[in-house]
């Protein structure tokens, strides 16, 4: 079962490596990133500090898993990644980081968004909104 | 005896994250209601998973020995 989670904030330079990494792999013709980032929510005058990642981690790996398995069989692609944080990112830390790597584009596109979604939706993992005066709710997937 | 394992805003109610039941021969739905009225979740919005599967039909389960429970409440990631 490949790892998934990461302790804090995906650092831009982990995410520079994976690009490095697949450089050697020469039937890609176009890789595609999605980053999420945490937003500076405002809800009743209150404004989002951080969030706080917890998981049920061995399900969620199982789950990513299963998604990798299906995005395979329905995408043409030649590798993909998806790694989430746990524990506290603070606004502007990117938490999720989905990367499709693929012969041609046109694959790329549709399997990232696909592949962002299901993480949303399907794997158990809960977020939690630290507002700035420390009081905190817990996050909503719109 | 199974394990039960509680997340996110369903943690914060019961005030831990994870006990042993000794669930005897009960079916899974009774267990489900009394811990439910034991930490009173009736409000909050869950799913449950058995063995890290979600299951939606309670009423056909029947739990065994070191079987895993995990109640989950909407996810969130991303």
């Amino acid at each position: 079962m490949k790892k998934i989670f990461l302790e804090g904030a995906i650092p831009s330079e982990f995410i520079a490596d994976s690009i490095a990494k697949h450089q050697s792999k020469h039937s890609i013709g176009a890789h595609n990133i999605f980053l999420g980032q945490v937003r500076a929510d405002e809800v009743d005058g209150k404004k989002v500090s951080a969030i706080e990642f917890t998981a049920y981690e061995e399900m969620a790996l199982e789950k990513a898993h299963e998604i990798r398995e299906a995005a395979f069989e329905k995408f043409d692609l030649t590798c993909l990644h998806i790694y989430h944080s746990l524990g506290n990112v603070a606004v502007g830390g990117v938490c999720i980081f989905v990367f499709v790597s693929a012969p041609r584009r046109k694959q790329v596109y549709e399997a990232t968004e696909w592949l962002v979604n299901q993480v949303k939706t399907e794997v158990p993992i809960f977020g939690k909104e630290i507002f700035e005066n420390e009081e905190s709710q817990w996050k909503v997937n719109s | 005896m199974i394990q039960v394992k509680y997340f996110g805003m369903i943690a914060e109610a019961t005030s831990k994250e994870e006990e042993k039941i000794d669930v005897g021969e009960k079916p899974f739905s009774e267990i489900l209601s009394e811990i439910s009225s034991k930490y009173q979740l009736g409000d909050l919005s869950y799913q449950v998973a058995v063995n890290k599967k979600l299951v939606s039909d309670f009423s056909k389960l029947q739990l065994e020995e070191g079987d895993e429970v995990a109640f989950l409440p909407p996810f969130s990631g991303g």
